[in-house]
């Protein structure tokens, strides 16, 4: 089985759609809708979700014909697809993801075949579960840690950019500069609090740098107090 | 089999960088049709100008048969032509024919500005007045010259054979000149005049265009390859480090990297021994440069260096070349690319500027200059992967890598440098203007550059967007080229382009980070040309491409 590479996890489900309509739109027309206008990156909901990677969510409609002589072929059902890349254990990825979002999976899902009963982490687990499909393939593109040690890690980084750029000078400025240096180091490291994945640390999902970062950094290294 | 090539038929500038083969000035002019016919009959009437790939010597007018004189004097002024896509449509080329031209090449530079990173101050809509209509400019031509008067001439004729298709051939001014006119009705290109004398730096004072790929057939010289081909694994300072990169890299019609004939337009006739041309009018902030190096440069370095030291030294690390030409992965020291440069500056100066020289100093010095012209070109990183002496990201290393990007011989690829193979451009041009006021931006002065590849898109387009505006194949994240690089600005409207100097462990010289650094160097023209083979111009010129 392909599902997980040490404490990275994929997971790969296809939850069957019903057939049938309501106000003249058929069910997976809903449930398309309804995912396109998920809003994206740091505002998705799936952004809510702990220890998630990356995660996606589709539509698959019918398996795809490739021309003769392959013969023709069709599912009974359209499904949902989603995979997710998360760090942990199956039970705990989807519990964590019921107590984030249930409201949002019972409206989203209530089209799916069978979701009807599902009303507690534990039912939601089961039928995730039941529709899940072993991964052939599974590239983790990740390491081995948890998304807020990651996370950190990402923000730590990037203040430690900021903290090189903004005291390189002081090299080249004799003994004052080297105790301004280490000053400003020692400022820096109760900045970043680095033992603490709570914060400060990078915003999940954001894709671009936070200005936070640079502004926190350059009061630390000039001595006006930590910012908030 | 060795590959022969019909060098007759390959126009000239595809094989000559004419500025280092004794043409120190040049004009390119571009013209718009507005009569097929007589566009074509003007393109006939140019064929007898035409200078091929053949020697050069051999084509002096008069002289009949190929005589194989090296010692012959060489033509003095040479004639290159290309067209654009819209130039293409004019002289009639059959639907058929235009459609299977690439994408690129049909789009044209402008239409291409965001893969380019023509942004900002390289926006369009800055170009000289020549480039604000695109659709205007149908052909290319270029003269180069032995010296001013020969130009003249030749441009004169130029002119004449425009006067005679008068209604269907018009040469467009709009080029932007010194003292701001922007009316010009040519691009004046010469060499960068330092001290008076004529040298091959840009205006930044480089020595620029060292190193240009070798392909099959190119030259029989095989002293050429060394650092101009592609690393084969051996001594990066010997032939035996190199071998040719096929000749369809840089010629249509020809096999190329991939095994196979790049893509090319229809018939086989129109691009056989034909290729792509891009042109761009590059604006070099020279003042901005100077500012920058200076300030910056005294945070870099050591105590013990002094202020001219730690400021070439930090814009060698910016080119990954000395001043001087002289490669930090070969000179990573300031007194040893000093030495360099005074070896070269003496056998340079006995071999051409001294008339007092005997026969015998000649030609020691000859031998130095060869040996010399080898060290500049015969490197590779493979004993600097870390960037120490040559960062990973200075300009040299990003636009031609020599193997840096080949992670270890097994794996994946039978041959792990294929895809860096088919990311060389040959590099043709001249600086143009005059830069004497070393404070200024202002001014027109900068490089008219020339890449040549068989696909813009492959080769020039991906060097532009991947390699200088970008850093991921280097690990460098989104850094961009020091020189090159479009650098931006920040929210309050300061420059902020950043660039790291790797540290060197063996000198105990930290990381140097360098903030805040301005766009150097901004586009101010250009767009994509066909170069078609002599036969093929013949065939545009008489309207007889069919392509069924």
């Amino acid at each position: 089985m392909g599902n997980s590479i040490n404490q990275a996890y994929g997971l790969t489900a296809l939850l069957p759609i019903r057939h049938g309509a309501e106000n003249n739109e058929s069910f997976d027309k809903i449930l398309r809708d309804k995912l396109q206008a998920f809003s994206l990156l740091e505002t998705s909901p799936l952004a809510k979700v702990p220890n998630t990677y990356l995660s996606r969510a589709f539509i698959l409609n019918d398996v795809f014909y490739e021309g003769a002589p392959a013969i023709e072929e069709h599912l009974a059902n359209k499904y949902l697809v989603f995979s997710s890349n998360f760090h942990g254990s199956l039970d705990d990825y989807l519990q964590g993801m019921w107590e984030a979002i249930s409201g949002l999976l019972q409206d989203l899902l209530c089209h799916c075949v069978g979701f009807q009963a599902v009303d507690s982490a534990k039912a939601f687990i089961k039928y995730m579960k039941r529709c899940q499909v072993d991964n052939s393939l599974f590239f983790n593109g990740s390491n081995d840690k948890s998304l807020p040690e990651q996370l950190k890690a990402l923000y730590v980084k990037q203040a430690f950019i900021h903290f090189a750029y903004q005291t390189q000078h002081l090299r080249m400025q004799g003994e004052e500069g080297a105790a301004q240096l280490q000053a400003a180091f020692q400022r820096f490291v109760e900045l970043i609090d680095i033992d603490n994945f709570d914060g400060p640390s990078w915003p999940v999902a954001a894709t671009e740098v936070p200005a936070f970062i640079e502004q926190t950094v350059s009061a630390a290294i000039s001595g006006e107090g930590v910012g908030s | 089999m060795t590959t022969q090539l019909d060098m007759h038929d390959i126009q000239g500038n595809i094989v000559f960088g004419y500025g280092k083969f004794g043409y120190p000035v040049g004009r390119y002019l571009f013209f718009k049709f507005s009569n097929g016919k007589k566009a074509r009959q003007f393109v006939l009437d140019l064929m007898p100008l035409i200078t091929t790939s053949a020697p050069l010597q051999a084509q002096k007018r008069g002289r009949g048969k190929d005589s194989g004189d090296a010692q012959a004097a060489k033509v003095s002024a040479t004639t290159n032509v290309a067209f654009t896509y819209g130039g293409l449509k004019w002289l009639g080329l059959p639907d058929q024919s235009m459609r299977s031209f690439p994408q690129d090449f049909r789009m044209g530079m402008q239409a291409r500005k965001a893969i380019l990173g023509d942004d900002g101050p390289s926006d369009p809509s800055h170009w000289d007045p020549i480039w604000q209509r695109p659709g205007d400019v149908h052909m290319f031509l270029s003269i180069n010259a032995v010296g001013p008067a020969q130009l003249d001439a030749r441009y004169a004729e130029i002119k004449q054979r425009v006067e005679q298709a008068a209604g269907g051939v018009e040469l467009l001014t709009g080029h932007r000149g010194p003292a701001g006119k922007a009316d010009l009705e040519y691009q004046a290109g010469r060499v960068v005049t330092v001290d008076g004398k004529p040298t091959a730096k840009e205006h930044f004072h480089y020595t620029d265009g060292i190193s240009d790929p070798f392909f099959k057939g190119q030259s029989k010289n095989d002293q050429d390859l060394i650092g101009a081909g592609k690393p084969t694994g051996g001594d990066p300072a010997t032939k035996a480090g190199w071998a040719a990169l096929e000749t369809g890299e840089f010629l249509l019609g020809h096999r190329d990297e991939a095994h196979e004939y790049p893509e090319a337009p229809q018939p086989r006739l129109l691009s056989y021994n034909g290729s792509f041309m891009v042109y761009r009018k590059l604006h070099e902030n020279v003042g901005k440069f100077s500012d920058y190096l200076t300030r910056t440069s005294e945070q870099y370095g050591s105590s013990g260096m002094s202020a001219e030291e730690r400021r070439e030294t930090l814009k060698a690390k910016f080119a990954g070349r000395w001043s001087n030409g002289a490669p930090l992965a070969t000179y990573p020291s300031y007194e040893e690319a000093q030495k360099f440069g005074k070896a070269w500056d003496a056998a340079v100066g006995t071999l051409f500027f001294d008339p007092s020289a005997t026969e015998k100093q000649k030609a020691a010095a000859r031998k130095e200059y060869e040996q010399l012209k080898i060290k500049r070109r015969g490197f590779d990183f493979n004993a600097d992967l870390s960037g120490a002496r040559c960062p990973v990201g200075a300009h040299v290393r990003r636009s031609n890598p020599r193997g840096a990007l080949q992670f270890g011989r097994k794996g994946a690829f039978e041959t792990p440098g294929a895809l860096v193979d088919r990311r060389r451009i040959l590099r043709r041009g001249l600086p143009y203007g005059d830069s004497s006021d070393r404070a200024s931006d202002d001014g027109d002065h900068g490089i008219v550059f020339m890449a040549i590849n068989a696909s813009i898109e492959r080769q020039f387009e991906f060097l532009q967007q991947q390699w200088l505006n970008y850093g991921n194949d280097f690990k460098l994240s989104n850094e961009k080229d020091a020189l090159l690089g479009n650098h931006g600005k920040d929210a309050e409207g300061n420059p902020s382009g950043r660039v790291a100097i790797n540290g060197d462990a063996e000198t105990g010289q930290p990381p140097f980070l360098c903030a805040g650094m301005p766009r150097f160097v901004e586009t101010r023209g250009g767009d994509y040309f066909f170069i078609p083979s002599l036969t093929a111009l013949r065939m545009i010129g008489e309207g007889i491409v069919d392509p069924t």
